[in-house]
């Protein structure tokens, strides 16, 4: 007892850090007659250039096809008018980069990094991959037999294919239960007609973003961009599909169950929904979300880890999406601790609307934030990233700018506002995967169970 | 970490992006080493602590004391109690973390610039005072177990590491996993813990680096006064094992279920630093760095018979193993994909590599080294790395020489040399052995 109060005292003693303030570096932005909007931001101490494009064609667009999203970005680089896939490897490979495609639920996009004295062999490769791709369908076949086998793979490990669980028990059939990789089933029914029509439909100059962050000279990267890009135009109407996610209260708590036979631990969230990123309160729940299960000395990592020696380790996090968010908590242990160390995790978080957070800890948890802050956006490509999600979700600068001074603003009355406001608190959500055969009975507990084999295709 | 040491060593002297000068380094009473780099661009700095000693320094019975140790180190000194480490540090706007290998422990703390003296508090006390609580070291045994638990059940790939290399070597104490075996970790003592850190816990078996918004002499001012006071210690015994030339092919079998068969082969190779290292990390690059890699582009892409593949060849004080491991594809057996593997190194062996390849490894080595300069803490676990595995940092800016010497035929020379079959253990996990 005497260590822990002596604790809270040192950290009450510690004066509020006062960080240089940090702000964004300037920028430029320009939008193209095709509607292209470019970001162009200088940074010269690394004479390397960060390029990244976001297209809105994230998961959320799947509909019936769960995977397209996924799969047509990759396809992007399977060859083009003027490269084949070959080429384009081989050509990025060769000057020490890699290209890279990816999806999200709300976007995909394409991030490269690469030395600014091969920017000119390596700019019309982008643009080729970008605005030309031809989907070969000999490459789409061998691609697609391998990803249905990685699906099988991925099961192997309960913690990367949790999440997908998670989202599927929250949103069900809405959008954001979409898995990003898709299942077996959608991806085996894919054809090349399918990724060229969900191509012209979502990727396409109107609702794409560029950033170039790096060592260039800003002017001569525009017209040069200019020169590229004008030409992109599409003529297939774009389809204006603004579903948005409508949040339903869950009227009681549930319990997807997985079962993996030959698993000795279970992996486990609890939760349920959180904030779309256009919420304004942000900064102030990743505050709270800190002391909860955000870094080493939250709650539930001191206790699940620090003093019960169940886990390696305990956290919480709020993801946000554009139209709708979710909250959980996630850790493992072994099968046989499974009962108290959910009953730990409960309980813990209930400290949050039974208890609050008193002034020291709000103190230590806004240090923290404040002082991992900056190397967040240290490098060309973290700053490549902040302006295409600038784009995406619509995020303003003062994100970045006003980021300390929102912090410090904080008070605890409105910490516990914000606790009350936006942490559910009623009818939590769980996903646990596990031996089911030994964790049926205690899952009952927590709320009505639904069960499932991990093998079963899909989440 | 692995890579970026190289990065360094192949553009420094060339690009003249970091300089020998602009890392200052100065040696304390008690011999502690300590370098510094100054760089504002963030109003951050970092601090790391490399000590000589990893699960190399083991013997059987205290197998991951190393690792364990390691999370012991945040459990409680004088000054600062059990978790006092850690909330001091965080009320600070600091964060740290740590890493054990075979070879060495990395303490590293991420803090705003002005909160540097409290990190220099909080290490002085855990360096001179570590204290063991019966209770901390209770708990952190269930840590560790947990840690070790779920490595192995969410990658296959882990199990079948650690039984090749316990099948890899029979000497040397490269055999075990730096995490432990599962009886070592549930039975050391806290003698055992104790007796660890007399022994390699002392400021003169460590390197310190920081580097950030920093000033020199601000730093060294600080290291005086909180680093020099504790005292030095003796200098732990060398290790002497030398393993013992393998004398045949191995292979080994692991049953575990699974959709598709995994598969890792070793050689025998030596340590970081000697006469064939850079010719042999430069063929590591080429079988397995990006999609064009040898490996890559024949197997996964144009063969499809695999999901994954892979080499490595690991920082190393002692000689080591060059690692090839892939996951086999939906309906390839294991002796497909190990035919397959093979077939890439005998092509080396026979054919060697195009100039081509020899480019873009050069290429690639540089482009990491821009990203390692990127950040500070790249910046402070190169050059920690590096003093550590390669004597002296210094050697770094030497070392674009011993690259540049690297030619086609060193290539091919050093993959005959090391992949014979002789030299070779072969494993792979599946659901059911082939007939």
């Amino acid at each position: 007892m005497k260590k822990y109060l002596s604790t809270i005292l040192l950290s009450i003693v510690f004066v509020s850090i006062t960080c240089a303030q940090f702000k964004l570096p300037g920028y430029e932005v320009v939008t193209l007659d095709n509607g292209l909007t470019i970001y162009l931001l200088e940074k010269n101490d690394v004479p390397i250039i960060s390029f990244s494009a976001v297209f809105d064609a994230g998961a959320i667009r799947d509909g019936a096809q769960n995977g397209m999203a996924s799969f047509t970005a990759e396809a992007l680089k399977f060859g083009t008018k003027n490269y084949t896939k070959n080429q384009i490897d081989s050509i990025f490979n060769f000057y020490g980069s890699s290209l890279n495609t990816y999806a999200r639920l709300d976007y995909s996009g394409l991030y490269t990094q690469f030395m600014k004295d091969d920017l000119e062999k390596l700019l019309p490769v982008i643009k080729d991959v970008i605005t030309n791709p031809t989907f070969p369908e000999d490459e789409l076949i061998k691609r697609k037999q391998r990803w249905i086998a990685e699906l099988d793979q991925a099961k192997e490990s309960p913690r990367q294919v949790i999440g997908a669980y998670y989202n599927k028990f929250l949103f069900a059939e809405s959008p954001y239960g979409n898995p990003v990789d898709g299942i077996k089933k959608t991806i085996e029914q894919i054809d090349r007609v399918q990724i060229s029509n969900f191509y012209l439909k979502n990727i396409r100059s109107e609702s794409c973003a560029i950033a170039v962050v790096g060592d260039f000279d800003s002017d001569k990267m525009k017209s040069e961009l200019k020169n590229l890009f004008s030409d992109w135009r599409v003529t297939v109407p774009r389809l204006i599909d603004d579903s948005r996610f409508k949040k339903q209260d869950l009227k009681e708590s549930g319990v997807y169950l997985i079962n993996k036979d030959n698993a000795t631990e279970t992996t486990f969230m609890i939760g349920g929904f959180g904030v779309p990123m256009s919420n304004k309160d942000q900064i102030q729940i990743d505050v709270i979300n800190t002391i909860l299960g955000g870094r080493f000395t939250s709650w539930l990592n001191d206790e699940l880890r620090v003093n019960a020696g169940y886990t390696y380790g305990a956290r919480s996090r709020f993801a946000s999406y554009k139209t709708a968010g979710t909250f959980y908590i996630s850790t493992y242990t072994q099968t046989k601790n499974t009962e108290p160390a959910i009953d730990l995790a409960i309980k813990t978080y209930n400290r949050l609307f039974e208890k609050g957070i008193d002034e020291a800890t709000l103190k230590s948890a806004k240090n923290y934030v404040k002082g991992q802050f900056p190397p967040g956006y240290e490098t060309a490509g973290s700053l490549a990233g902040f302006l295409t999600q600038k784009y995406i979700y619509g995020l303003e600068d003062s994100y970045i700018n006003d980021f300390e001074k929102t912090v410090d603003g904080m008070t605890v009355d409105g910490a516990n506002e914000i606790i009350k406001k936006y942490f559910p608190k009623d009818n939590l959500q769980f996903v646990l995967i596990g031996k089911a055969e030994d964790i049926r009975e205690i899952a009952k507990k927590y709320g009505k169970v639904i069960e499932k084999n991990i093998s079963e295709d899909g989440f | 970490m692995k890579y970026i040491l190289i990065f360094f060593i192949s553009v420094v002297s060339l690009f003249g992006q970091v300089k020998a000068d602009d890392v200052k380094s100065f040696t304390l009473k008690n011999g502690m080493k300590i370098f510094v780099l100054e760089d504002s661009s963030i109003p951050n700095a970092n601090m790391y602590f490399f000590y000589n000693v990893g699960s190399r320094n083991e013997y059987i019975g205290i197998t991951g004391i190393s690792h364990f140790f390691e999370h012991m180190m945040f459990n409680g000194a004088k000054k600062y109690g059990p978790k006092e480490f850690d909330r001091v540090m965080e009320a600070n706007g600091g964060s740290n973390n740590a890493y054990t290998s075979e070879n060495i422990t990395a303490y590293t703390d991420w803090f705003p610039a002005s909160s540097i003296e409290v990190m220099f508090d909080l290490e002085a006390d855990r360096i001179e005072h570590l204290n063991f609580d019966p209770k901390m070291i209770e708990s952190e045994r269930g840590v560790i177990l947990s840690e070790r638990n779920t490595g192995l059940e969410n990658n296959p790939l882990e199990q079948l590491w650690q039984e090749t290399q316990a099948t890899a070597f029979v000497a040397h104490s490269y055999m075990w996993p730096v995490i432990g075996w599962e009886s070592d970790i549930k039975n050391w003592k806290k003698e055992d813990l104790e007796n660890y850190f007399r022994t390699y816990y002392a400021p003169n078996n460590c390197v310190v680096v920081i580097s950030g918004d920093v000033k020199f002499n601000e730093v060294k001012k600080l290291a005086e006064k909180y680093f020099e006071p504790i005292p030095s210690g003796p200098k732990p015994r060398s290790l002497h094992t030398i393993e013992p030339e393998q004398t045949g092919e191995k292979k080994l079998f692991v049953k575990r279920e699974v959709p598709s068969p995994y598969l890792m082969i070793t050689y025998h190779v030596p340590q970081s630093g000697s006469e064939d290292y850079y010719a042999l990390d430069l063929l590591n690059s080429i079988l397995s760095e990006g999609e064009s890699s040898r490996l890559y582009n024949s197997i996964v892409d144009n063969q499809q018979l695999a999901l994954e593949v892979g080499s490595m060849y690991p920082e190393a004080f002692d000689p080591t193993l060059f690692y090839f491991y892939g996951i086999a594809n939906d309906g390839v057996t294991a002796a497909q994909l190990e035919k397959a593997v093979l077939e890439e190194v005998d092509k080396i062996i026979k054919d060697g590599i195009n100039d081509s390849e020899l480019q873009k490894v050069k290429n690639q080595k540089l482009m990491g080294f821009y990203r390692t300069t990127e950040t500070i803490n790249g910046m402070s676990n190169t050059l920690g790395t590096y003093e550590l595995f390669f004597g002296d940092y210094k050697k770094m800016f030497s070392a674009p020489d011993d690259y540049k010497k690297v030619t086609a035929d060193d290539i091919k020379n050093v993959a005959a040399k090391y992949f014979t079959k002789q030299n070779r253990t072969v494993g792979i996990l599946n659901t059911e052995e082939a007939q």
